[in-house]
């Protein structure tokens, strides 16, 4: 770095990327076509990204420099939802673009790749700086982070990190196993484990809403939250991902990772200061706070579930074992719901309640906080009494913040009703908000891992889950046991009901 | 409306605006309208603008920035009164039933009564929000009512781009500045793009002990404030510098010891050639619009700006 930039003019600039290389393995894959490269084509149509960037693209298929530019050009036309395709910047984008073919267990390809890089930074000024994306298999990791040990490619003239996908690893152990591998090449600070849920806007926003405002903290606790309920839903299915579906699960695909870092974002404790290390020295201790359940707990405090053949808007729809590449036995959850509780002062006795699923009725992510009721009931009526005050936090789709409460209705008579108070992100601040990967991108580029996962949580994460993943493998649960369409199974219905709660509706 | 406008009549005005629309939209969709405020704007029109288009102009801002909006509309004809309406600028966004809506204060005034307009405006103001003001008419700011919009705003943002005297627009500025009145100035503005790219490009690289700065006219304010930036930046970093206009192309051109830089718009693109390598990304055309929402985004002093604009001053 040449110091303080003299032209940065932080109230109007944007976040800018330096001058670097990328290089992705497993570049032919469907996460670069479908959200890498829309992302960085993007990022250079905004003019975030300096004229000497440069993207290496590796996988074994035998490719060309311009095949490859043309492979990505198609991907970018097809994949880039909502931004203007222009051949120009294309173009001036693509001349940054190369490939290397070569097999990632080939000891050669990182001693061709080293090479290259040398040649990028001399033509393009990339003052050594790279970020090595893993696009591959997951089973790949260990042997791209051997690779680039052997080679010397996690230490260069500038900076060097590594972007890793999730999942990592599948329990406690492998997790730790793979990031001893990744440790061979890598440090801990310059490993960023991505987690698109936390590049959300709203899930960012949730920061914002807790720790820049006065008011919300003193409610945020034991004596004023009744219980917490976090959903993410989708309503389509396995979309031909069935074969990878069937061994992963929504407990592990979605609650050990994506849910479990939303809870950690919402209960934490207040950080000291805004620094990634801060904020995730936070979010690992909550995780860690929470508590891994007996196998006796767990059998009342979690509700496994697959979808069966069902009906949604008026179209018949497999069940989960009738979709492709599905065993027809597959004993896999489609759905998860889990009571976690979290031991420290501030949550202990407050349940929250995790669900996940597939072919439910929607596709919907929130966050519900309920609170207590008032602690006298004066008023007379249901609503008094059955609307509690909600403050829901909507993460995808219609991005905001909605408090309920209840107020009198207008007219003779002390009459309540529930009404709502909304912030919409979409239309309150209607700007173009970016996408999760894009957002992701540009914080491993500029070097802020403040919504990347470290290894800490990762474990943290896989110690409350792998219990409740040994139990379901060894309880016989009756599936298919929700139909495509509806919201889950009756078991995840009784888990809230022994507690007098109730699953929102979303 | 066309009766004696007082603050008392406007707020009743608007609570009535609300109860209607609200009704409405409960028995059409069931659920009420969302008002959404997060500032108060003030736009004092110039005699020469297009009242239909500021008001689209207005209209097109509220989804980004929602506010209670406040136009005073020159109106030579109003003699002494002030005339005016509260209506609602509302959308329906996308995928969504709740209509989402913000208020709109019209006040016709004639110069004369033109103090009165901007006491009835600071009366409205949302209570406890920023108050921005749009002056359009650069005029005012040598007018003596100008004392009553620097207290009615927390910021002021004008346009130079049309002075016939941009030297004379830009002291203007800096003794307004220099009365403590936080100023933007679309000029600069227009600029953004620009310097953020210019600013990219140094990020990690090593500034060039002197510097041969070119600058082409984006507008004649905006090229003083173009160079004023880039000498301020070049010294600060100990680069000497040496600054000339160029007249007649949109381009930024910056030569020194082993590096050569040039930025050319064309179209909508923006073009760099850093050493001979080539970059491009979008560069839209901007609109009153587009630049008033960047502003927007600033409610109170913009440090960069005001050093620049000192600087501009005395080029």
């Amino acid at each position: 770095m040449a110091g303080v930039n003299p032209f940065d003019d932080p109230l109007r600039f944007e976040r800018r990327v330096p001058e670097c290389t990328i290089v992705i393995f497993g570049a032919n894959g469907d996460l670069a076509k479908r959200k890498l490269i829309p992302a960085l084509y993007r990022l250079a149509y905004d003019r975030r990204l300096p004229p000497g960037f440069a993207i290496v693209g590796n996988s074994r298929t035998p490719l060309t420099d311009d095949q490859f530019r043309e492979k990505m050009r198609e991907a970018a036309q097809q994949f880039s939802e909502d931004t203007e395709f222009s051949s120009e910047v294309w173009d001036a984008f693509a001349r940054g673009l190369f490939y290397l073919a070569g097999d990632i267990g080939d000891a050669q390809l990182y001693e061709r790749l080293r090479s290259k890089l040398d040649e990028l930074d001399g033509a393009r000024h990339t003052g050594g700086n790279v970020l090595f994306y893993l696009s591959t298999q997951p089973s790949q990791y260990a042997a791209v982070a051997a690779g680039m040990g052997a080679a010397g490619l996690g230490q260069g003239s500038g900076w060097r990190r590594l972007v890793v996908e999730k999942p990592f690893g599948h329990d406690v152990a492998s997790a730790r196993e793979l990031t001893d591998r990744l440790h061979t090449a890598f440090s801990e600070p310059d490993v960023y484990r991505i987690d698109h849920y936390l590049g959300k806007e709203t899930v960012q926003n949730i920061l914002a809403f807790r720790f820049g405002n006065g008011i919300f903290e003193p409610l945020w606790n034991r004596r004023y939250v009744n219980h917490v309920q976090i959903t993410a839903a989708e309503s389509i299915g396995v979309e031909g991902r069935g074969a990878y579906y069937q061994e992963a699960g929504a407990l592990a695909d979605m609650i050990q990772n994506h849910l479990l870092q939303v809870t950690a974002t919402i209960a934490m404790e207040p950080s000291s200061s805004f620094r990634a290390d801060s904020v995730r020295d936070e979010r690992s201790k909550l995780l860690r706070s929470i508590r891994p359940m007996t196998p006796d707990e767990i059998r009342v405090n979690s509700a496994p579930g697959q979808y069966g053949p069902g009906r949604i808007g008026g179209t018949d729809v497999p069940g989960f074992r009738q979709e492709p590449g599905v065993d027809p036995n597959a004993r896999t959850d489609t759905y998860a719901a889990v009571t976690f509780f979290i031991e420290n002062w501030r949550w202990v006795g407050v349940p929250f309640y995790l669900r996940t699923g597939k072919r439910l009725p929607k596709r919907v992510t929130e966050i519900a906080i309920q609170f207590n009721a008032a602690p006298l009931a004066i008023f007379d009526g249901e609503a008094s009494s059955s609307a509690p005050n909600l403050l829901i936090v909507r993460i995808q789709p219609d991005e905001g913040i909605s408090l309920k409460f209840l107020s009198k209705r207008p007219g003779a008579g002390m009459k309540l009703r529930p009404v709502s108070m909304d912030f919409n992100y979409g239309s309150s601040f209607g700007e173009r908000s970016p996408s999760a990967y894009e957002t992701l991108l540009l914080d491993a580029l500029i070097g802020d891992p403040t919504l990347y996962t470290r290894q800490d949580m990762v474990e943290a994460s896989w110690a409350v889950v792998e219990p409740i993943e040994k139990v379901w493998r060894e309880t016989r649960s009756d599936l298919p046991n929700y139909a495509a369409g509806t919201w889950g199974p009756a078991a995840a219905d009784e888990m809230l009901a022994r507690r007098g709660h109730a699953w929102r509706k979303p | 409306m066309a009766a004696v406008l007082t603050p008392d009549r406007i707020l009743k005005e608007m609570a009535d605006v609300w109860r209607t629309l609200g009704s409405q939209a409960e028995s059409e969709t069931g659920m009420g309208v969302l008002r959404a405020c997060s500032m108060t704007l003030v736009v004092i029109a110039a005699p020469r603008d297009d009242s239909q288009a500021l008001g689209e102009t207005i209209a097109a801002l509220m989804p980004e920035h929602p506010a209670r909006a406040i136009v005073i509309h020159p109106d030579a004809a109003a003699g002494r009164d002030l005339t005016g309406r509260a209506f609602a600028q509302c959308w329906m966004p996308f995928g969504q039933r709740r209509q989402i809506c913000c208020e709109q204060i019209e006040i016709n005034a004639s110069a004369s009564v033109l103090e009165g307009a901007l006491s009835v405006a600071a009366a409205i103001a949302v209570p406890d929000l920023p108050v921005i003001v749009w002056c359009r008419d650069l005029r005012l700011l040598e007018r003596p009512e100008f004392r009553h919009v620097a207290a009615l705003g927390t910021r002021i943002v004008v346009d130079t781009a049309q002075s016939p005297d941009p030297v004379a627009a830009i002291r203007l500025l800096e003794r307004r500045l220099s009365e403590g009145v936080a100023l933007g100035d679309l000029s600069w503005t227009r600029l953004t793009r620009w310097r953020e790219m210019i600013s990219q490009l140094f990020e990690s690289r090593k500034l060039p002990k002197s510097m041969q700065v070119r600058v082409g006219t984006i507008s004649p304010v905006s090229a003083r404030y173009m160079g004023a930036w880039l000498v301020d930046s070049f010294r600060s970093a100990n680069s000497a510098v040496t600054l000339e206009f160029e007249p007649g192309s949109e381009r930024v051109e910056l030569s020194g010891d082993n590096l050569h830089v040039e930025l050319t718009r064309s179209g909508e693109r923006l073009h760099t050639v850093v050493d001979g390598m080539k970059h491009c990304g979008s560069l839209p055309p901007v609109s009153d619009c587009t630049l008033m929402s960047e502003e927007l985004k600033i409610v109170g002093h913009d440090p960069i700006f005001e050093r620049t604009l000192r600087s501009a001053a005395v080029l």
